[in-house]
């Protein structure tokens, strides 16, 4: 683990620029996912197989019910798998503790939700610190700066002292962004991040997003019911009734 | 993360403010009912300056209309007193420890005012049967038959009010506007003595200044009821309470008399003083269960209308332990907020000096309310932060 931590921060502080090194940085082998009740056993995973590699933007497809946002909380270790096993930069997780899983969430990786989950009385550059908020020994000053760079990033520069209620749907989602990027994280996982806009803020959403691939190196999982968007990015992989099914 | 919360409750300082006036109206509450209590504590485990104990009040009565001689009255203080088992026996105002009769004044010594001081009639055997402590001078005695001014013995804390480090003894002072012309003789007070503060109110109250005057032997003053001390030796009971009846019955049959035991009414005082702190207790006690259940209830609500915020910060990075400090940590803020509010009414009490009181009780009683409700809040805000703690973020994102 410590070993882990460490490995992240320096890859934080040196972005890949881009390149695909086919390295596997997350890789999910036989996994499955069972939601039992006292009488039903619905099976949301089955067998799944899935690597991404360092640098990758990946599309997630499937109908709604197909496992998809199961396999981004497994990914993104929200959850725990009911069989088979998830690496993380080729180490097995599942033995961590809550505090361990913790601290890998925080500082390897980055979520973006359809509905933003923006903390709305908390003002734009105050949502974008909450993940630094959790990195041990990193002090106001830095967290601010790092809050100002990502939202710079976004294009958000001007709208640090707003509150996400005085945003449109596109800005928000820039904030969520932002908040993602802040920590510096080595995968994003984008759930549906471009569901509730209209088609002209989605494509600056997907623009923004595949910059941050191409340009810095973040590999990015994105679940996506839009054909369009998810051909523009390098692998699409598709799911139906809880199989990976291409 | 401290910076975090405050920013986040001061954010939602209108959604907050019926809890901050919950923790107000605790902090409140709490700090009436504290500066109360420790105000009769500290009363209680004061002393007395005087012995109650083995002392007996022996009320004669001469009957309705009728007024008793004092050279008969004198009669029956000396049989009392010659009877077996009885130390010693002092004629004094009908204002004697414990009852509820008192009687006060204000003096002046040299233009200036005393405190509001009991004032009691004693006769030259009072300090003996009360067991005074005498700090300087001396009780009354037959010497001072010939004074000009009527002798006084005094309290410690009207001696300091009255004469401050200066000497008190030989002083005379007066009552307060003694009025144009000579003064009489009789309304000129000699100091002959001082004694401790005394606390004959009641178990819980504060001592107060006051002034014995001395009772003239053989004076002219025919009393229709007459107050006697009588310190007995210990053990003595219904037996000898009997005798001194009899006693009284034998100078004259018209008299009637009634023997009551000093301790016995300071117990009952203590109960009639309790009652009403009782009741306040049980009405405080009562509105804090009210605001803690009414605190519980409201922070159960926020957290379940705040389970996809829960979930936000489990998949940033927080655990579910730190889910469940930080809920715990954004009431302890609410609470500092409505504690602070509270304090700056609370601290009014001893800047304005209110109800005469040192500021020692006050500050005692903001402490106390102080960490009672900050106990309280967080006693409340427990379980709700445990709850918050185990809600397992994929299943709080889904929600949303």
């Amino acid at each position: 683990m410590e070993n882990l931590l460490a490995t992240s921060s320096h890859t934080r502080s040196q972005p890949l620029n881009g390149a695909t090194d086919a390295l596997p940085v997350l890789r999910l082998t036989n996994i499955e996912k069972v939601y039992q009740t006292k009488t039903i056993e619905t099976v949301a995973l089955n067998q799944v197989n899935l690597t991404i590699n360092r640098g990758e933007f990946v599309s997630v497809m499937g109908p709604s019910g197909c496992g998809k946002s199961t396999l981004l909380s497994l990914m993104g270790l929200l959850d725990e798998p009911t069989r088979g096993t998830i690496e993380v930069d080729g180490r097995t997780v599942q033995s961590y503790s809550d505090r361990e899983l913790a601290n890998l969430r925080n500082l390897k990786i980055g979520f973006v939700f359809q509905s933003y989950h923006l903390i709305n009385d908390l003002s734009v550059v105050d949502n974008v610190e909450v993940p630094l908020l959790y990195r041990k020994g990193m002090g106001g000053k830095e967290r601010r700066q790092r809050a100002l760079d990502a939202l710079d990033k976004v294009g958000l520069s001007a709208r640090t002292g707003h509150f996400p209620g005085q945003l449109s749907g596109g800005q928000r989602q820039r904030v969520a962004i932002a908040r993602a990027l802040a920590g510096g994280p080595e995968i994003i996982l984008a759930d549906e991040p471009t569901g509730n806009l209209d088609s002209v803020m989605g494509e600056e959403i997907m623009d923004l997003l595949l910059g941050l691939n191409r340009q810095d190196g973040v590999t990015i999982v994105m679940v996506t019911h839009d054909e369009q968007q998810a051909l523009k990015t390098q692998r699409v992989v598709r799911f139906f009734d809880g199989s990976q099914v291409g | 993360m401290l910076r975090h919360l405050f920013t986040l409750i001061w954010n939602r300082k209108r959604a907050n403010l019926l809890l901050i006036s919950e923790v107000f109206f605790s902090f409140v509450v709490l700090f009436g009912v504290g500066a109360v209590l420790i105000t009769a504590a500290k009363n209680y485990l004061a002393p007395h300056g005087f012995n109650y104990e083995q002392v007996w009040r022996l009320e004669v009565r001469a009957g309705q209309n009728l007024k008793m001689p004092r050279a008969e009255l004198d009669d029956v203080l000396r049989q009392v007193k010659a009877l077996p088992g009885v130390r010693t026996v002092a004629l004094t105002s009908g204002n004697t420890p414990f009852i509820f009769n008192t009687n006060n004044s204000v003096f002046e010594y040299e233009g200036k005012k005393s405190p509001q001081a009991n004032v009691y009639d004693a006769d030259d055997h009072y300090g003996e049967a009360m067991q005074l402590h005498l700090r300087e001078g001396r009780w009354f005695a037959p010497s001072d038959d010939g004074s000009n001014h009527r002798p006084v013995v005094i309290s410690q804390d009207l001696r300091e009010s009255m004469f401050g480090n200066g000497p008190a003894l030989g002083k005379i002072f007066t009552w307060e506007n003694p009025g144009k012309g000579p003064a009489k003789p009789e309304d000129e007070f000699l100091v002959t003595g001082v004694v401790d503060a005394v606390r004959m109110e009641s178990d819980f109250s504060a001592a107060i200044p006051s002034v014995w005057k001395r009772l003239i032997p053989y004076d002219t003053t025919h009393w229709e009821t007459a107050n006697v001390l009588v310190r007995v030796a210990p053990g003595s009971g219904g037996e000898l309470q009997e005798k001194i009846a009899r006693t009284v019955a034998g100078v004259t049959r018209q008299w009637t008399s009634q023997v009551r035991v000093m301790d016995n009414e300071r117990l009952h005082r203590r109960l009639y003083t309790l009652v009403p702190v009782v009741g306040l207790c049980i009405m405080g006690l009562f509105l804090i269960i009210n605001v803690a259940l009414g605190l519980f209830g409201v922070l159960w609500y926020n957290i379940s209308q705040r389970r996809a915020e829960i979930g936000l910060r489990r998949a940033m990075g927080a655990t579910g332990a730190g889910i469940g400090w930080q809920f715990l940590g954004e009431m302890m803020v609410v609470t500092t907020f409505g504690v602070l509010l509270g304090t700056l009414l609370a601290a009014q009490f001893p800047l304005l000096n209110a109800f005469d009181l040192p500021a020692q009780p006050y500050l005692l009683a903001i402490g106390a309310a102080a960490a009672a409700v900050y106990f309280i809040t967080a006693l409340c805000a427990w379980q709700p932060s445990r709850l918050a703690a185990a809600i397992q973020p994929a299943v709080a994102l889904r929600e949303e």
